[in-house]
C-alpha cells in the first residue's frame, strides 16, 4: 500500500517536471482547409524541407500523398523524398521516417525530436500554429530561443530564416529584431500552409468524410421518414 | 415455401418460436420514448461485434505495434477508418442507451417482483461491460490507455492482504506492459463478449417469462381476453418490431453524424492524449477515465483514504443490485408514487450527472467538497429510499394502462 | 370497407417501400465491410512494380529480385545461347507458348521482349519449388541438356527460354511476368508499358 502510494507520488512529480508543459498563453486561431490541394502541397514542401530532418511522420505513407494532395507519383519522389535507403532512393510505399541517430540527436538536443504525425490531434493545429510563431531570441537557452507557448523548449527556431527573430522588451512584449526572408503576413500563410498539411497528415479521413457523411445522414433522414409513415400506418390500429 | 417451412419445424421449432416470441408475445400497448433503448442496446452490442471483428482482422496485440497498427487501419485499410470510429463511438453510444436504459427501469419500477431476476441479469450485464470498455481501452496503446489502466489496476492493490499478488495477478507483470495488453485482447475479444451474448440471452429469456413492465407498472396479464391474450397487450410483431425500426432509424442517424463529422467528440469520444503512443517514463498531466465511467471515479476520488475509496466505488454498483429489496413500495411507476419518490430519484439522477461532471475535471477544493455532496446524495438515494419506500403515500394505480403516447 | 382495403394497400406498399429502401441501405452498409479485406495501401505497395538495375548483369549471368514474394530472375543470355534457342526441337511440350504463360510482348521462341534478356518467375509451374540455374551442358540432365532450369523437387526441366520438357512433372513453361524497357539499362517488372 505504502509503496503504491509512493510510486503514484514519484510518478505525478515525474509528470510536471517533463511533460513539457504548456503555458497558458491564449492560442492563435488557424483557418484549415483541407480542400485546399495547393495549400496542403505548399505545406508538405515546407515539411520535407525544414522539418523531415529531425522529425518524422512514421505512421504515414508516401504514397498517400499523391491522391491525398493530387500530385503525381513522380512529383512526391523527386519532390518530397529525400532520403535513401541503402544507397537507393526510399520507396514511394515507405512510411515516412528519416535516419537521425537518436543517441545522437539526443545529446545535441536534450530530447529527440517527436515525430510529428498526430500532433494536430493530440495538441491541435492552433497548438501548432501558436507554437511556430512564438519563437523568440533567449540567450540564456542552449539553442538561443524560446517559446512563448513551450517555455524552455529543446527546439531550435529551425523557420527563423523565414520569419526573422522576435526579442522581449522591457514591457515582455514581442517585438522583431531580425527581420527575415518574409513578411509578417507571409510568414503566418507559410505557417498555416504548413498546418493545414499537419491536419491531413494527422487525420487524412478528414478528406473524404464530411462529403460520405453527407449522403449517409440524408439517406438514413430519408428513412426514417419512411419507416415513420410504416409505424403511424401499423398503429392506427391501437386505441 | 410452407412445404420448407414445415420440413424445418418438424425438426426445429422455429415457428413456435416466433410465434412466442415474436407475433404472439403480448407487450403493453403503452410504451415510450424510454422503451426504445433494450432494442437499440441489442443493435449495439451486434454492430460492436462485427466492428470489433473487422478491427482484429488488422490490429496487432502487442505493445511494440499496437498503437501503429491503429493508425494503419485509420490509413492504409481500405474504409479502415470508418470501422474504427463505428467501433469507438459505438463504445461510447453503448453506455448512453444503457443509463436511459437504466433510468427506465428506475422510473417504472422494473425491477420489482417479479423481475428481480431480470432485474439482476441487467446488472450483471452492466458490470460486464464495464470490464469489456475498460479492456477495450487499453487496446489502442496511448498514453490514457496506459495510464488511465496503470490507475485503475492499482486501485486492486489498496485491497488489504491480497492486494499486491491480485494486481500482479492481473497485469501478469509488476507494471501494465505487453503480457496486459495480451491478456486483455483476449479478454476483450473473445471471453467477455461470450459472457455478454449468454448474460443477455438469460436477461431476455427472463423478460420474456414474465413480460414487459410498463409506463404505468400495470401488470398486464392481470387482464386477459377470452382468447387468453392480455386486455392491454399488443403482439410484439408487427407493432413494436415496426415501432423499434423507426427507433433505430433516428438512432443511426444521431449516431452516423457523429461517426462522420465528430468522431472526437470534443475529446469525450476519443481522448486527445490517447494519439500518444503510451509511454511508461512520461505521465499525462490529467488522467481520467472515459466519460462513462466518471461518475463511479468521482465517488472513488470523493473519500480521502484509497481503500475506502475502492469500497465506496465497488459499494455505488453493488447498491444497485440491491434495489428490488430496498425500495418496498408496492407501486411500481413514478407516475403514482409519492413526491419524496420523486425527489429522491431527481435528486439521484442530478448527482449520477453531477458526479460524471467532477470525475472528468482536476480535483479543486470546490468539486472535491461538490463530488463529496453528491456521493452523498448518491447513497442518501438508497438509505432514505429503504425507509421511505415501507410506508410511502402513493396514488391509486389503475387498472388499465393509459397512453400518454 | 373501403377503408379496410385502402389501409391495406398502403401497408402493403409501406412495408414493401421500407423493405427495399432497407435493403438498399443494406447494401450499401456492406461495401465497406467487404472492401476492406482487399489489399491495403502497404500491400498494394509492396507489390508495386520494381525496377531493376542490368547493366552490372554479364553475359550467361542472372539476376534474382524479389516481386510480390517471389523470385524474378533476369539472365543475360548469351549469343550462344541464343542460337541454341532459335533451333527447332522435338523435346519441348510448349515450344511455341501457346499456353498464357506471358504476356503477349514475350509470345515467341526467346519469350522476351529483347532476346539478349530473359525475364523469368523462378517459380516451378509444377508445386512453386525455385528452380536452379544450368547453363550449358550437363552429363547428369541427358545428352539433350543444352542449358535450362532444372527443379530440383520433382526433376522438371526447362530451357534457357523457361520452356518446360515433355514428360516433365511440370505442365507448362515457366511464367513471364509484366515487364518493359525503361531505358537500356532499367526493367520494370510488374507491370506492362504505358500501363
Amino acid at each position: 500500500m505504502v509503496r503504491g502510494l509512493i510510486f503514484l507520488i514519484s510518478t505525478f512529480c515525474v509528470s510536471i517536471s517533463s511533460y513539457g508543459a504548456s503555458s497558458d498563453i491564449a492560442l492563435k486561431p488557424v483557418i484549415i482547409d483541407l480542400g485546399n490541394k495547393q495549400s496542403l502541397q505548399r505545406g508538405a514542401q515546407i515539411f520535407f524541407n525544414n522539418c523531415s530532418g529531425c522529425h518524422t511522420l512514421k505512421y504515414h505513407r508516401y504514397s498517400k500523398l499523391v491522391g491525398d494532395l493530387g500530385i503525381s507519383e513522380q512529383m512526391v519522389k523527386d519532390n518530397l523524398i529525400l532520403t535513401t535507403n541503402n544507397g537507393e532512393k526510399t520507396k514511394l510505399g515507405s512510411l515516412i521516417i528519416n535516419s537521425i541517430n537518436p543517441d545522437a540527436i539526443k545529446e545535441v538536443f536534450g530530447v529527440i525530436p517527436p515525430d510529428l504525425t498526430l500532433t494536430a490531434r493530440s495538441r491541435g493545429s492552433e497548438w501548432i500554429f501558436t507554437f511556430l510563431t512564438s519563437f523568440y531570441e533567449d540567450e540564456s537557452r542552449p539553442m538561443g530561443v524560446n517559446n512563448m507557448l513551450y517555455p524552455n523548449v529543446n527546439m531550435p527556431h529551425v523557420l527563423w530564416y523565414k520569419e526573422g527573430l522576435k526579442t522581449l522588451d522591457e514591457n515582455n512584449q514581442l517585438i522583431t529584431k531580425v527581420q527575415g526572408q518574409l513578411s509578417h503576413k507571409e510568414y503566418e500563410k507559410e505557417i498555416t500552409d504548413l498546418v493545414n498539411f499537419l491536419t491531413y497528415v494527422s487525420e487524412p479521413a478528414q478528406l473524404e468524410r464530411y462529403t460520405i457523411g453527407f449522403w449517409v445522414i440524408l439517406f438514413l433522414v430519408f428513412f426514417a421518414f419512411i419507416t415513420y409513415l410504416l409505424k403511424i400506418e401499423y398503429w392506427r390500429d391501437i386505441k | 415455401m410452407s412445404k420448407f417451412v414445415a420440413w424445418i419445424d418438424e425438426r426445429l421449432p422455429v415457428s413456435k418460436f416466433v410465434k412466442n416470441h415474436l407475433s404472439e408475445y403480448y407487450a403493453p400497448k403503452n410504451f415510450n420514448f424510454f422503451y426504445f433503448f433494450g432494442s437499440l442496446a441489442l443493435f449495439v452490442f451486434i454492430m460492436q461485434i462485427v466492428t470489433g471483428i473487422f478491427l482484429t482482422i488488422n490490429y496487432k496485440p502487442d505493445a511494440e505495434s499496437a498503437f501503429a497498427s491503429v493508425e494503419y487501419i485509420m490509413r492504409d485499410v481500405e474504409w479502415g477508418w470508418l470501422i474504427r470510429y463505428m467501433h469507438s463511438t459505438g463504445a461510447s453510444f453503448f453506455f448512453i442507451v444503457i443509463y436511459l436504459h437504466m433510468l427506465r427501469a428506475l422510473m417504472y419500477g422494473s425491477y420489482k417482483k417479479p423481475r428481480e431476476l431480470l432485474w439482476l441479469f441487467g446488472m450483471f450485464i452492466f458490470v460486464l461491460l464495464m470490464a469489456e470498455a475498460f479492456m477495450g481501452y487499453l487496446l489502442p496503446w496511448g498514453q490514457m490507455s496506459y495510464w488511465g489502466a496503470q490507475v485503475i489496476i492499482s486501485l486492486f492493490g489498496a485491497i488489504p492482504f491480497i492486494g499486491e499478488s491480485l494486481a500482479l495477478w492481473i497485469r501478469g507483470d509488476y507494471v501494465i506492459s505487453d503480457a496486459t495488453l495480451n491478456r486483455f485482447f483476449a479478454f476483450h475479444v473473445i471471453a467477455l463478449p461470450l459472457l455478454l451474448f449468454g448474460v443477455i440471452y438469460l436477461h431476455i429469456a427472463a423478460l420474456h417469462t414474465v413480460g414487459s413492465n410498463n409506463p404505468d407498472g400495470v401488470e398486464i396479464k392481470a387482464n386477459k381476453n377470452p382468447d387468453g391474450s392480455p386486455v392491454d397487450g399488443i403482439p410484439f410483431h408487427p407493432y413494436y418490431t415496426v415501432k423499434d425500426i423507426f427507433g433505430l432509424a433516428v438512432f443511426l442517424t444521431i449516431f452516423m453524424f457523429v461517426v462522420f463529422f465528430m468522431p472526437e467528440f470534443g475529446g469525450f469520444f476519443l481522448e486527445k492524449d490517447n494519439f500518444v503512443p503510451a509511454d511508461p517514463l512520461k505521465t499525462p498531466e490529467h488522467i481520467v477515465p472515459v466519460w462513462y465511467f466518471t461518475p463511479f471515479y468521482a465517488i472513488l476520488r470523493a473519500i480521502p483514504d484509497k481503500l475506502g475509496g475502492v469500497i465506496a466505488m465497488g459499494l455505488a454498483i453493488f447498491v444497485l443490485f440491491l434495489m428490488p429489496w430496498i425500495d418496498r413500495c408496492k407501486v411500481k411507476s413514478i407516475r403514482y408514487r409519492s413526491l419524496t419518490f420523486k425527489v429522491l430519484l431527481t435528486s439521484f439522477v442530478v448527482s449520477f450527472i453531477g458526479l460524471g461532471y467532477i470525475g472528468m475535471q482536476a480535483p479543486t477544493p470546490i468539486l472535491t467538497a461538490l463530488g463529496r455532496l453528491f456521493t452523498f446524495i448518491y447513497f442518501g438515494f438508497f438509505i432514505a429510499l429503504y425507509f421511505t419506500s415501507k410506508n410511502e403515500k402513493t396514488k391509486p394505480v389503475p387498472e388499465r394502462v393509459t397512453m400518454h403516447g | 370497407m373501403t377503408e379496410n382495403s385502402n389501409s391495406q394497400k398502403r401497408r402493403k406498399f409501406l412495408t414493401n417501400l421500407t423493405k427495399v429502401v432497407g435493403g438498399v441501405g443494406g447494401i450499401f452498409a456492406l461495401i465497406p465491410f467487404l472492401s476492406t479485406m482487399s489489399p491495403s495501401e502497404k500491400t498494394k505497395m509492396a507489390g508495386a512494380p520494381i525496377e531493376i538495375d542490368i547493366s552490372a548483369i554479364t553475359p550467361g549471368t542472372f539476376k534474382i529480385v524479389e516481386w510480390r514474394g517471389k523470385p524474378v530472375w533476369v539472365v543475360h543470355r548469351t549469343p550462344e545461347m541464343l542460337d541454341i534457342i532459335s533451333k527447332d526441337v522435338n523435346y519441348l511440350a510448349d515450344p511455341e507458348s501457346n499456353n498464357e504463360q506471358q504476356p503477349e510482348y514475350a509470345q515467341n521462341k526467346y519469350r522476351s521482349v529483347k532476346p539478349e534478356f530473359l525475364v523469368l518467375l523462378g517459380v516451378c509451374t509444377h508445386l512453386g519449388c525455385s528452380p536452379l540455374y544450368k547453363p550449358g551442358e550437363n552429363k547428369d540432365l541427358g545428352l539433350e541438356w543444352k542449358g535450362g532450369f532444372f527443379c530440383p523437387c520433382h526433376g522438371s526441366k526447362f530451357d534457357l527460354s523457361g520452356r518446360v520438357f515433355k514428360g516433365m512433372p511440370a505442365g507448362t513453361n515457366l511464367e513471364v511476368p509484366p515487364y518493359y524497357f525503361a531505358s537500356d539499362t532499367k526493367l520494370i517488372v510488374g507491370e506492362d508499358r504505358a500501363s
